[in-house]
């Protein structure tokens, strides 16, 4: 009796790939195989080039922050406190005018209300997105792997329970949870991860849940079970495997939600805190400014647009490509 | 099962989720740091002072005790008193959830409107171009955060152009005499889509999308069932096969994927709101939590998984009412 009920049915439709006997799935699953699909589908692999461009810019801007501490960025970044008489604030772009002044070669993007070069802010903004994207999907994941592997392998009253909560916490609009979360519990970024990555724990356990289901009754859980393996090894050597495919379609597409929550959470200024830069505060700080420098509210946008679609991208790409419907 | 049956037996399944919420954020806001007493008497309040307030809001009882008078306070419809507005908080709720709901409706009605012709057309005109510009932008659709959406319209539609304002929401409720420019009600009402039109977009672009993606994937299944086929074999006229008998088939993902929206929708109005400053039920928890307001944390937050869970049911029994295989029996 969930109150999601009209959309459990095309949950476990869609989770019921029409694969044969136990032959066929084995070969359909795994990372080997995945790889093979994505690189023969067209949109799975320019969601790939796109995910990996954004990758590529987060692990730069974190290897600049732990590394060399902050020497690339020092080198393009101006930073107006070291300099206080020659701050130029909410520059254009290169090549435009504002009231400001010109947009010059050294900051490509302008600057903000501080001065700052909006380019190296946007690009350290992709380290805390990607971070935040990837962590929080990695808790709701596994929270809600564990809980849904758990409770559709069990059935009675452990899932009548774990299904009443994960069912309360998708009850309140996550944005709202995560910001009563963060209330309670602390303003900072790692409370957003948790919080968003809580919020993503009935999504995972509830596709987890159905696929345990229907798996569990197959002739080679049966041969497992009857053959004296133990339940714990039949859900995670057997059962979770087997649903590979659409947790990781799910999983990529949850990349992407998670990182516009937190540019949201952001923006109403709860989650990375000033001086760190990210997408979300930086559009939060250039509303005061929307009409004499727009493009201070454009680049951070643009930047989480184009991110979140590489996930997006990549995720229907993934299905796609892992649906046998599709491949036969 | 009558229709009136399954509609009190859905409610009745509510009940434990709701008192579930209440749950979840009676114990979290019991986490926030700080005092509220010293919120409202200052740094350095006198001893009885503060036992005296103390006493008023309850607050110098057991915890396990507090909650029970919350919940019960909760099912007679008393939600506490605001600290910082200093009027009950039901009131205050009253107040501003009609705004937030007629945002989301809306939105809602804006999503629905251009979403539903964009899929049908996008499955009928399967990989030519209208169907990749339809997917084109839903993908972005998908993908953009509405606030951003929302600071974007104000720049070009507000500051450049001028054709909306850029902030505030003239209720269509409100008397005429206090709206600026409006002697009667057609010209507040007309004041209000014009506040509306911006917010509007912003907050229903992201269901627009999701709702043109299930629909199109939907029509695509619908045309290819074979009563479409028979339909065709009888020489029925292609439109009429889409208008009568694919489409009906085809839009009960989409009032699923409408009931699933609204959770999205109801975060997306916290920050549409605080894009244009609506005083709605966003505006009114981000106070609450500015001011560490903890009967109106608590408030405001329950009534916001309230509304989803309504909103829920609702779609489910216009699923059931629609869907002539489902039966008002056991599921």
């Amino acid at each position: 009796m969930s109150i999601n009920s009209a959309t459990s049915d095309d949950d476990t439709a869609d989770g019921g790939d029409e694969s044969g006997g136990p032959d066929e799935v084995e070969a359909r699953v795994g990372l080997r195989y995945t790889l093979k699909q994505v690189r023969q589908d067209t949109t799975a692999r320019i969601g790939t080039y796109i995910v990996g461009f954004m990758t590529f810019v987060a692990v730069f801007a974190a290897f600049d922050y732990y590394i060399l501490d902050y020497a690339i960025a020092e080198a393009v970044l101006y930073n107006p406190e070291t300099d206080p008489e020659n701050v130029r604030r909410l520059l254009p772009p290169v090549g435009m005018e504002n009231q400001f002044g010109q947009g010059v070669l050294e900051h490509p993007l302008g600057t903000d209300h501080r001065g700052r070069d909006l380019l190296s802010r946007t690009i350290y903004g992709t380290r805390i997105a990607m971070t935040v994207g990837f962590l929080a999907t990695a808790i709701g994941l596994g929270g809600g792997t564990v809980i849904g592997a758990v409770s559709g392998y069990y059935g009675g009253w452990i899932d009548d329970v774990l299904q009443r909560v994960t069912e309360t916490i998708y009850a309140i609009p996550f944005l709202v949870l995560v910001i009563a979360f963060m209330t309670a519990f602390g303003r900072d970024l790692t409370f957003a991860m948790v919080g968003v990555g809580i919020t993503a724990i009935p999504v995972f356990n509830r596709l987890i849940r159905s696929r345990v289901v229907s798996i569990r009754e197959e002739d080679y859980v049966e041969a497992a079970r009857a053959a004296g393996v133990k339940d714990r090894n039949i859900i995670f050597r057997h059962i979770i495997p087997n649903s590979f495919a659409p947790v990781l379609v799910q999983a990529t597409l949850q990349v992407g939600v998670s990182i516009l929550i937190v540019a949201g959470l952001s923006f109403l200024g709860f989650g990375a805190q000033p001086p760190t830069p990210s997408w979300g505060q930086m559009l939060s700080a250039s509303r005061g400014y929307m009409l004499p420098a727009p493009t201070f509210s454009i680049f951070p946008g643009i930047a989480i647009l184009i991110t979140v679609i590489g996930f997006n991208i990549l995720g229907d790409g993934l299905q796609d490509a892992l649906d046998p419907r599709i491949n036969n | 099962m009558s229709l009136l049956r399954y509609t009190l037996r859905r409610f009745a399944q509510a009940i434990p989720v709701l008192i579930g919420i209440v749950t979840i954020t009676f114990f979290l806001a019991n986490q926030i740091p700080g005092d509220p007493v010293e919120i409202m008497l200052g740094p350095t309040p006198a001893q009885e002072q503060v036992e005296a307030i103390r006493a008023q809001y309850g607050l110098d009882r057991p915890i396990h005790v507090r909650y029970f008078t919350y919940l019960s306070g909760v099912a007679t419809g008393d939600l506490g008193l605001s600290i910082y507005y200093d009027r009950p908080v039901l009131e205050m709720i009253m107040l501003r959830l009609p705004v937030t709901l007629l945002l989301m409706l809306s939105a809602f009605a804006f999503a629905i409107v251009t979403a539903i012709p964009l899929g049908v057309i996008s499955a009928k005109r399967r990989n030519e171009p209208a169907d990749h510009i339809s997917r084109i932008v839903s993908l972005i659709g998908v993908s953009t955060p509405s606030f951003w959406i929302g600071l974007v319209l104000i720049i070009v539609f507000a500051f450049y152009l001028g054709w909306f304002p850029a902030r505030g929401l003239v209720l269509p409720w409100a008397d005429p005499a206090d709206v600026r420019g409006a002697a009667t009600r057609i010209e507040v009402l007309r004041q209000t889509a014009h506040h509306l039109f911006l917010p509007m977009i912003g907050l229903g672009t992201l269901q627009m999308a999701q709702i043109t993606r299930i629909e199109r994937s939907s029509m695509v299944d619908s045309l290819q069932g074979e009563y479409v086929k028979l339909a065709r074999a009888y020489g029925v006229p292609e439109s009429t096969i889409v208008r009568k008998h694919a489409f009906q088939v085809a839009q009960l993902p989409v009032i699923t994927i409408i009931g699933l929206g609204l959770s999205t929708a109801l975060g997306g109005a916290v920050l549409t709101e605080t894009v244009f400053e609506i005083q709605g039920m966003g505006r009114l928890i981000i106070t609450a939590i500015n001011n560490q307001d903890y009967q109106l944390i608590m408030g405001t937050t329950l009534v916001f998984g309230f509304v989803y869970v309504i909103g829920v049911i609702v779609t489910d029994i216009t699923y059931s009412y629609l869907d002539p295989r489902v039966t008002y029996g056991d599921e």
